[in-house]
This record gives structure tokens, sequence and C-alpha cells, in this order.
């Protein structure tokens, strides 16, 4: 009888030992989860920037995405884009026609003319206060251009009139406070402007030691498809993230102001541009999270420039003519469609593109050329579904530029149906930040945009799967109810605004942390 | 040579191990009449358990604290109703320990 209860007590003990360790290793492995949740988190590695996208980091499958036929519907008679639909180049021309005005009327110099150091000496309330002409009195193409949209004159001319005359005041009170963003941002500068007309500098290759020498007979390859191999990886390691290729469609080619000829009118798409290599880099990732006030473009606009740069000259190397267009150093294409064409991703309610890998996270590059190459097909990973429903980049938008219509269907830019935003808006924006100018807010609020860690990779897997949208109305609200963020109007300006950013700059970002200068604070309220 | 996953593999691999025994243990003390669904559910219910919390604690590795606490909080609250079903569906016909 004793043993038995011996045996009992041995029983129990056992028992009770598993029943205390078995609650304690539950415990245990549950802290581990978290532990390894953290882990997972904080992985630099997961970041989808270019610092952690290195060369060949094309990690999505496009082939099960890849779709026939033409990826833009065309629904009117197609034609070129004109400068004056170009933001930028319509800002050169209103430069010109008021620099014209001012000579001949005697109004005030205009603003971009004024170099940075007078700057801030022309006050917006003095002699320097701007007078916007008449539409009237613009030259054409402006004119005609502002009496047919007389909508984009009145942005225009509360940009020139009132925008850009606050923002001096604004930097004058602020700019302290950006002064490692500005110093980052300004850094990457790098420009090379081509040199000659298509038919002259893209058939000439630059070597150091003998100037410039003509191209040598083109060498042959043994398929497209090995060129088309050998080229993407050849790009990869010129320091792209992602590359794709196709035929160039004359559509996506601006109708002026061709890079290097001395015509700045019209022209004819040159013949051997025939095949175009998309490519390009995410921006970094801490700094692309801290816009629009404290972010930049130009860290990804310049290391696209330089794989760009290289890509040309290893292509001339081979004796095949090629012309690189790339952000430092001019376009002659439009970049988001052929983007689209060559199977990178698709256009989303913001008007860029959203690749399968980084989201909006993209800055590209492209060579055109006539070395003959396997083109990639486009893919539909849904985006157009989903951007849809979403909405997000429309809200969170501080310019208004992006539209909360239901669907593209009424958008048609040129003869094609695409989403499309209100570029005029969007850049009176640019001319309110700080920081390293620009916006790029849709760029990293797009849910697209986000690491490539476990949770996110799921996300992206299912959502793209389910073919009932509910995954995506799941995900769009989860990020809306969950991941918070400063509403539109904190990006703006004081006092209206804050300059608030999408998320915290890095440390290495705050001037407060490094410098010994006066700061004035705005997303303080100072 | 053994890296930092391969330990904390084996680590966890030795704690399910445990959580299995202890289990089983848990249960014939506590007199519960299991069957291989009830089994199924309660694994279902733990591994969801540690799936939410890597999920949260991700977040929160990634600096959306406010996203990963307020999921937290959410999903506390469903995991507890849950286990409070399970329970029930765990403790019926159960035999009382003489």
């Amino acid at each position: 009888m004793p043993e038995q209860a011996n045996n009992k007590k041995r029983n129990v003990s056992r028992r009770e030992f598993l029943k205390i360790g078995g609650t304690l290793a539950a415990g245990l492995q549950v802290g581990a989860a978290a532990g390894a949740g953290l882990a997972a988190g904080k992985d630099p590695a997961t970041h989808t920037g270019w610092q952690h996208l290195g060369d060949n980091i094309q990690f999505v499958d496009r082939k099960p995405l890849e779709i026939d036929g033409n990826p833009y519907e065309k629904v009117g008679r197609a034609r070129r884009p004109e400068a004056v639909e170009q933001i930028f180049d319509r800002q050169g021309l209103i430069m010109r026609d008021m620099m014209k005005s001012g000579r001949n009327e005697k109004t005030p110099r205009a603003i971009g003319d004024i170099p940075p150091e007078s700057q801030s000496r022309q006050s917006p309330a003095g002699s320097g206060q701007m007078k916007f002409p008449a539409r009237d009195q613009f030259a054409d193409p402006l004119g005609s251009f502002y009496t047919e949209h007389p909508d984009i004159y009145d942005l225009d001319k509360l940009r020139m009139e009132s925008i850009m005359p606050k923002r001096m005041k604004d930097m004058a009170k602020y700019r302290n406070y950006y002064t490692l963003i500005e110093s980052w941002s300004g850094c990457w500068g790098t420009s090379e402007p081509i040199k000659g007309p298509p038919e002259k500098s893209d058939f000439q290759i630059s070597n150091p030691m003998m100037g410039n020498t003509k191209l040598r007979d083109p060498v042959p390859f043994k398929s497209t498809a090995l060129a088309s191999k050998l080229i993407k990886k050849i790009t990869h390691h010129f320091g792209a993230s992602m590359v794709g290729i196709a035929k160039l469609n004359p559509d996506w080619c601006y109708n002026y102001g061709l890079r290097g000829s001395k015509n700045h009118g019209p022209y004819e798409v040159p013949k051997h541009w025939e095949y175009v290599i998309a490519f390009g880099v995410p921006h970094q990732w801490e700094q692309v999270n801290s816009n629009p006030n404290c972010g930049t473009s130009f860290d990804a606009y310049a290391r696209a420039t330089i794989a760009a740069r290289r890509l040309e000259n290893f292509i001339k190397s081979l004796g095949y003519p090629a012309r690189r267009h790339s952000p430092m150093d001019g376009y002659d294409l439009i970049a988001v469609p052929i983007l689209v064409d060559a199977g990178l991703g698709q256009q989303g309610r913001h008007g860029i593109v959203i690749t399968p890998e980084t989201g909006s996270n993209f800055r590209a590059a492209f060579v055109t050329t006539n070395l003959p190459m396997e083109i990639d097909k486009p893919i539909d990973f849904g985006v157009n579904e989903f951007c849809s429903q979403c909405k997000i980049c429309a809200e969170i938008c501080p310019s208004s530029a992006i539209s909360f219509g239901p669907d593209n269907k009424d958008m048609t830019t040129r003869g094609y149906r695409h989403w499309e935003i209100n570029q005029t808006s969007c850049f009176n924006y640019w001319m309110q930040s700080m920081g390293g100018l620009g916006c790029r807010l849709c760029l990293i609020a797009c849910p697209y945009s986000r690491k490539n860690n476990w949770a996110h990779s799921l996300a992206r897997t299912v959502a793209t799967k389910d073919p009932s949208g509910l995954t995506d109305r799941g995900l769009t609200w989860f990020q809306k109810t969950f991941f918070k963020s400063p509403e539109a109007v904190e990006y703006l300006p004081p006092p209206d605004g804050r300059f608030a950013t999408f998320r915290e700059p890095p440390d290495w970002l705050k001037a407060k942390n490094y410098l010994d200068i006066d700061i004035c604070d705005p997303t303080k309220g100072e | 040579m053994i890296t930092t996953l391969e330990l904390f593999v084996f680590l966890i691999g030795g704690f399910t191990g445990l959580i299995v025994a202890g289990a089983i243990a848990w249960t014939k003390d506590l007199g519960l009449k299991m069957t291989w669904w009830k089994w199924l559910l309660a694994a279902l219910w733990y591994i969801l358990l540690n799936f939410f919390v890597f999920l949260d604690f991700t977040l929160i590795g990634e600096g959306e604290s406010g996203a990963g606490l307020k999921l937290l909080f959410v999903q506390a609250i469903f995991m507890i109703v849950l286990l409070v079903g399970l329970v029930r569906l765990l403790g019926a016909g159960r035999q009382k320990q003489p």
C-alpha cells in the first residue's frame, strides 16, 4: 500500500510538473511570438526602399499576372503631349511670357528669375509682388490653352500671385528646421544633358580617353530572348530594382522639346526608338515615409539616372544606338504608360505607377534603342479595382488634386482612358511644401507602398488572388481605421496646417539633433 | 554553426512538446472528455493566439505602434470570447474528480 501511495505521489508530481511546465512553455511561446514579430517588423531587410533593394530584387513573379492586349483603352483620337500640358514646361512658358510682359509694361520681375539669395529680400507685400497677366495677354500656346482651360488659369494665377510669395515667407521663417533634408535632397544633384539630336547623339559613345566615337557594327545576339535576359540582368547590376521591356508607342513621346535638338517644336519620333527598356528604383525608406515636408525625390532620381547612363553606354558599346530618358537628364517620353506597357505595374488613382513589389514608391528611367529584344506583357494585379474603392490617396492629398470618382471611366487624356489628376493643383502644393521640394505623399500613403515583411506579403498575396474584392475592402478599412496619419489639411503651411509629415522623420534628418542653429519648428505650432 | 534562428526553432520545438504534454495532463486532471475535434479546436485557438501576437508585434516593430496596440486590444477581446466558448465546449460532459 505505501508503495502504491508513493507511485501515486510520483505520478501526481510528474503530472504537476507537466502542467506547470506546459503552462510556462505556452507563456514563453506566446512571448517568443511577440519577440519574433517585433524582430520581423524591425528587420531593415524588409524595407522596400533602395538601400535594401539592391540589384536583381524583382521578387514578384509577373508571369501569372500578364495580360494580352493594350492596357490602355483607346477612346478617341490619340495625340502626343504638348508643352502647355506638362506643368514644368508650362511654368517655363509662363515665366517667358511674364518676362516679356515685364519688359514691355515694366511690371515686376517674375519670381523664378530672381536669384535665391535675393529672393528673401523680395517682400511679397513690397515691390516684388507679382501680378499675373490676364488670359488674353499670354501668347500662344498659353493664351489659347487658358481660354480652353480657365480653371487651370485660375490655379496658375493662384500659384504665381499667392502661393509662391507665401512660400518665400515660410522659407525665411522655417528654413533652418529643414536644413538637413534640404542638404540630403540637394546632394543627389547630378545631370549631364544630351548634347545632340537623336540621329547624332544616339549613335555616338562617349569615351573619356577618345572623346565621342562612332558605334561599332551591331553585335548580333543568339536570340531576342537572350538579348532581353542579358539587358535585364545588366540593368539590375547597374542599380535598377525593377526592369521591363516594351515596344515604344509613339503616342507616349512628347511632341516638343526633343533634347539635343535645336528645334523645340513638334518632331517625328526617331525610327530607331523601337524598343524601350523601362526600369527604376524606390526611394530610401525612412525619408519617403517623412513626406511631404521632410522627403525628397532626388535620391531615387539620381540612382535611376546613373543606371540609365550606364545602360545607354552598355548598349552603345554593343553597336546599337541608345538614348537615356531619366529624371536628372530629362525625358523625351512620358513615364507612366511605358512602365505599364513594360509590365512593371499598373497606373493608380494618383496617376502614377503602382508596382507589385514597392507599390507607388518607384522612380523610373528609360533607354530607347533598336536592339531587338523579347518584350514583356502588361500585368494586372487588381490595381484598378483596388483604387476604385480605396481613395486613401485622394483623402490625404493636401492639394485635392486626386479624384474621388468611383472609377476612371470618365477620364480621358489625349485619346486614352486612365486615371488622371489635377496636375496644376498638385504643383501648387509643391510650391507650398518645405524640405526637399515636392510632395510624394500619395507615393507613401498608397497601401501598396509597404514593407516586404510576412504580414504585408500575406496581405498582398491574398488581395491579388481574391476576385470578390472583399480582401481589398477589408485591407482598406484596416488601414483607414488602424493606421493613423495626419489629415490632409495638416500638411499645409501654417496657419492652416503645420507642415506635417506622413510619419516622423528619422533622427538623421532632424537638424535640431545635430546642428547648432536657431530652429523654428512648424510642427509644434511655432 | 548554430545560428540564432536554429536555436530559436529548437527552443520553440521543446516548448511545443512541453505544451502538448502539459495539455494532456491538464485534461486528465480536469476530467475533460477530449475528442479529436476538441483537440483540434483547442490547437486552432492557441495557433490563432500566437498568430495575432506575432502580427501585432510585427506592426509595433515596423513603427506602427498605434495600429499594433489597437489591433492587440480588439483581438484580445475576440480571443477571450472564443476562449469562453471553447471552455464551455471542452467542459461539456466533464467527469468531476473525486
